[in-house]
């Protein structure tokens, strides 16, 4: 889940532009996750849940999507076999069930516009949208951190479960104190690296950015734009009583 | 003065390490809603956890501005997690309540450290909210969850709860800072970082 930079990314140049990314992952994250406009939208949800799989494929990212497939299929097939389950067995298949169904397309979405898009490229989106830098600054290092973050933990944890604190261990009690403060210290350690070495860069600096990343809006990316509009619009004539199915 | 108040390049990154990390703790125990006995009781469990890291964020927060900019990025995080416009609206209020609260401390009272966290855990109560403004579809989307899901969530979550679990997360808020404060003292302060 590293960003790609603009080298790894070759001289290729992404298929949609960043803005119209943004906004199918907040189309994405509204309707699909969070189920905005309940059983009314159903089958738009089914219809946008099909979107960042293709996008994939155009942008020949196999792997993930053949990873987004794959868990998105484990998840309906724990939902299904709910009924056979026993007790405790079906609670967490439907947990495991629940989580995936609900938020691989989602993610697959996310992971779609973290891996085709570099971090330049987001910034001059942001800018382009006339987002504040009070916003922008601070969510840029939170993507650039969150794998970090996860990686620290995962080799923490690993520590520790050697010591016998992990949940379920004999010493489960200290999980908070000798997890979670490591992992703070360290993530808090990286962050401060990466703000000195942004702000050699020029960060915050009190002139305006320039960047020679180019972005635009091609044929493409207006048609996925105006299927947003289209399912916004959908959403709110259903207020009015129009159903069209 | 004027110059002194306004947010750099540097505090701003400082709002971005610790809401990531805050998030990140967030998200790890939320995953734990699915278990229906843990949905009121993330009322519990997040405020407290994300008490250690919003401690030692209020140790980095000197200017006005850097808790309500972290409460709007928390809000924006949920809206593109999945849990609708509600988080978005308490973060805004819960955020620059803290913020007052905090700054008439001088951004430096310990008490007014905690309140300020408890207030800002408020916030949490947004994610409650899809479910008791519209109780009845709620529970219709999760119909593919199964019917003893559902009838374990409405036992547990009555429409009575709604003021409760704000409440929750506010005392919640508190033990959490007392906790957050006591980690600081006896690890952070030791390591240099707080």
């Amino acid at each position: 889940m590293a960003y790609s930079s603009a080298a790894a990314q070759g001289k290729r140049k992404s298929f949609l532009d960043p803005r119209t990314k943004i906004a199918l992952v907040v189309i994405l994250a509204l309707f699909v996750l969070g189920s905005l406009g309940g059983p009314r939208m159903e089958p738009v949800k089914t219809g946008l849940s099909a979107l960042p799989f293709l996008l994939l494929l155009l942008e020949k990212q196999w792997r993930r999507f053949l990873r987004g497939l794959v868990m998105l299929e484990v998840g309906y097939g724990l939902l299904g076999a709910l009924p056979y389950l026993p007790g405790t067995l079906n609670f967490i298949a439907l947990m495991c069930g629940g989580i995936l169904t609900r938020f691989v397309v989602t993610i697959v979405m996310g992971e779609y516009l973290i891996s085709t898009t570099s971090v330049s490229e987001f910034i001059s989106a942001m800018e382009r949208l006339r987002m504040p830098q009070a916003i922008t600054i601070p969510m840029s290092v939170m993507f650039r951190l969150f794998p970090t973050i996860q990686a620290e933990w995962k080799s923490i944890r690993r520590a520790m479960g050697m010591r016998g604190i992990h949940l379920g261990g004999a010493r489960a009690g200290q999980v908070l104190e000798y997890q979670m403060v490591p992992m703070m210290t360290s993530s808090v350690r990286i962050g401060e690296d990466l703000s000195a070495s942004a702000l050699t860069r020029g960060l915050g600096a009190p002139v305006k950015r320039t960047n020679i990343c180019r972005i635009g809006f091609r044929a493409q990316d207006i048609v996925l734009l105006l299927l947003c509009l289209a399912v916004i619009i959908l959403w709110l004539i259903g207020f009015f009583g129009v159903n069209l199915w | 003065m004027k110059q002194e108040n306004k947010l750099k390049g540097r505090d701003l990154i400082n709002v971005g390490i610790y809401t990531a990390i805050y998030f990140v703790i967030m998200l790890a125990v939320a995953m734990l809603g699915m278990i229906p006995i843990f949905l009121p009781l993330l009322s519990v469990i997040v405020p407290i956890l994300g008490g250690i890291p919003f401690m030692l964020f209020l140790t980095k927060v000197k200017k006005p501005g850097m808790i309500f900019i972290m409460a709007m990025i928390m809000g924006i995080m949920m809206l593109l997690t999945g849990m609708g416009p509600w988080p978005l609206l308490t973060c805004a209020v819960a955020g620059i309540l803290a913020e007052i609260i905090y700054r008439s401390g001088e951004y430096k009272s310990a008490k007014k450290a905690v309140l300020a966290y408890a207030v800002f855990s408020m916030w949490i109560w947004g994610n409650y909210l899809p479910l008791f403004t519209d109780y009845e579809g709620y529970f219709a989307q999760r119909e593919s969850y199964g019917q003893a899901y559902i009838e374990a969530v409405q036992k547990l979550m009555p429409l009575w709860m709604a003021p409760v679990l704000l409440a929750v997360c506010f005392v919640c808020g508190i033990l959490g800072g007392i906790l957050g404060r006591a980690l600081l003292k006896k690890h952070f302060e030791k390591a240099g970082i707080a």
